[in-house]
């Protein structure tokens, strides 16, 4: 694994735009930077990043059986009881999920470590899909990088695949409800409304605001139609606890990404992986805050709210001191306590590794750097590459 | 080769418009069933009734369809196994085979033949063809809610050679109530992204 410095495409901020990338510079900050990228073997991709994210879903999985038969296990994180029904019947009935992103910690000399999984509403998804793999076709013609190249990133064939397979027929129409106002939110949800419409299906994008509750409990968009598929991007924690919370279970709606995969955005999912599979090589010592094991830990840790996105509330303490908190609005549920992986840092950055499944299989690899070991929302997208 | 071959996007609307495709989705719109369990499964006719619509579309295959002197002939145009065998005084014709019937919605309770819908030809659907209208049909029943006997958006051709693509079934509803989702992403500092 190495960085390299490519040259930009001279017209490369026309070149995303045209692919409807509209989020490349966020309030002035360079998001999308393609002065950099990094380089991977192939064995380092198979090997060291593909392999261990299969295994660490197939591990996710098993989890998500074992929590909906365990009621003391969803009480700990913090899924409120009213909706426990929900969740277990979308497991049992099987209900395919779509998609999601291991953040991992991998520097090319020792395994990637686990650093947390968005199960639920995952981003960065166009730039990881498309973005990346243009500027890589684009690169290569342009010599900025060696030709033959290749990259890990077959997302965008599988997205439209998972799409056909998530339920047995088509369904009357497939609805997408997302922050609409919110241009990273509409970029997502416009990207993967089209792979559904590629994948035959008959699609409507809404505002999530609009959603309406009929007089029989079923939800209706803003044309008074039945939405009985939806695909959210809006997390699962907030459905529950908003006003129509207590509608769900009665709608008769299927979802995307279904209920079942609330028991995985949960922070305290990496407490319980390393309970069930302690010192797996690719997952951090992670505990409870509450619970006395935490004190193997030390005096070094990072300290993760429950729920929490965008690094908002997770803090580096090192020797009992907080080196770098994300300030921001969760910790109410509780945290959970997780070693201090060895972010690996080239050049003074620190890259973090989001590694895509779709349909539960690995499939691709996004990169998020930043100029502090957690992740935050102003942290930049570069490419990557598999050199031959 | 570990990343996608190609990568499509927007391309759903541009094969519609560019292939001149009617298309069905009005509020006085066509229905359409692929079979008397999915008729009898969406609710507006009965069980009898839908038997009586197919077996008036058979009558109207066997009367209006384009006749074919060979199977191969007729596979040609429409696809292999998608033809049917009929009688024409005493002497073996082929025809395509029945895919469906469509009849117009308000027509459904009432009188109303039902037309016949056969396999899109492969002038509409060239074979390896990716538009999602011209995917083979998969198994498996329909899934919750209304609308069961549609499966998604399909190709078909009528009587008279022309090709439809079958819209998809929705229900609209009595709505008491709006905005009860999406308070905490207004919330102030969330961002529902991760």
């Amino acid at each position: 694994m190495n960085r390299l410095s490519p040259r930009r495409r001279g017209d490369w901020q026309a070149a995303v735009e045209r692919l409807g990338f509209a989020f490349h510079t966020i309030e002035g900050d360079l998001y999308w930077d393609e002065s950099v990228a990094y380089s991977f073997t192939l064995k380092e991709i198979e090997q060291d990043i593909e392999a261990p994210t299969g295994e660490i879903e197939a591990l996710c999985l098993s989890f998500v059986d074992r929590a909906l038969r365990d009621d003391a296990i969803l009480t700990r994180l913090a899924i409120p009881p009213a909706h426990w029904d929900l969740l277990r019947q979308s497991w049992q009935r099987g209900d395919r999920n779509l998609y999601g992103r291991l953040d991992l910690a991998y520097d090319g000399t020792g395994p990637a470590k686990l650093l947390e999984y968005n199960a639920d509403t995952p981003t960065a998804l166009f730039e990881a899909a498309v973005v990346q793999w243009d500027w890589l076709e684009q690169a290569m013609e342009q010599r900025l990088i060696s030709p033959g190249c290749d990259q890990f990133n077959s997302i965008h064939e599988r997205l439209i695949e998972a799409f056909r397979q998530l339920w047995p027929t088509l369904p009357p129409r497939l609805h997408f409800a997302a922050d609409l106002e919110s241009a990273e939110d509409r970029g997502t949800v416009e990207y993967l409304r089209d792979c559904a419409d590629q994948a035959g299906h008959e699609t409507r994008l809404l505002s999530i605001e609009e959603i309406g509750l009929s007089t029989d409990g079923r939800f209706a968009d803003g044309e008074s139609e039945v939405i009985s598929h939806l695909f959210k991007l809006y997390p699962w924690e907030w459905l529950f606890r908003e006003a129509y919370g207590s509608a769900l279970a009665g709608s008769d709606c299927r979802f995307v990404e279904p209920p079942w995969k609330a028991v995985l955005l949960n922070k305290g999912l990496l407490a319980y992986l390393w309970e069930m599979e302690p010192g797996h090589p690719n997952l951090l010592p992670t505990f409870f805050e509450t619970d006395p094991a935490a004190s193997a830990l030390g005096r070094s840790h990072v300290r993760k709210p429950l729920y929490s996105r965008e690094g908002a509330n997770v803090s580096l303490v090192v020797d009992g001191e907080v080196r770098d908190s994300g300030g921001g609005p969760y910790g109410a549920e509780g945290f959970v306590l997780q070693d201090v992986a060895r972010m690996p840092s080239f050049g003074g950055r620190y890259p973090v590794l989001g590694s895509w499944l779709v349909a539960s299989q690995p499939c691709g690899l996004g990169i998020r750097e930043d100029e502090t070991p957690i992740t935050k929302d102003s942290s930049r997208f570069v490419p990557h590459i598999i050199e031959l | 080769m570990k990343r996608s071959t190609q990568i499509g996007l927007g391309a759903v609307g541009i094969i519609l418009v560019a292939s001149g495709w009617s298309y069905f989705g009005g509020e006085d719109d066509q229905l359409v069933y692929t079979d008397a369990a999915s008729c009898r499964a969406d609710g507006r006719m009965s069980e009898a009734q839908c038997e009586q619509r197919f077996r008036e579309a058979r009558t109207a295959q066997a009367r209006d369809a384009k006749r074919f002197p060979s199977q191969s002939s007729c596979e040609t145009e429409f696809g292999q196994g998608r033809c049917d065998t009929i009688q024409v005084n005493g002497t073996p014709m082929w025809v395509p085979a029945l895919a469906g019937i469509m009849l117009a919605r308000r027509l459904a309770a009432g009188g109303g033949a039902a037309e016949p819908l056969f396999a899109p030809t492969r002038q509409a659907c060239p074979p390896g063809g990716t538009a999602p209208e011209c995917q083979p049909a998969r198994s498996g029943t329909g899934s919750s809610g209304s609308g069961g006997g549609y499966a998604g958006r399909r190709a078909y051709s009528t009587t008279s050679g022309g090709t439809v693509t079958a819209g998809t079934g929705t229900t609209k509803v009595s709505v008491a109530s709006r905005g009860g989702f999406g308070s905490t992403g207004r919330g102030g500092g969330y961002s529902s992204g991760s």
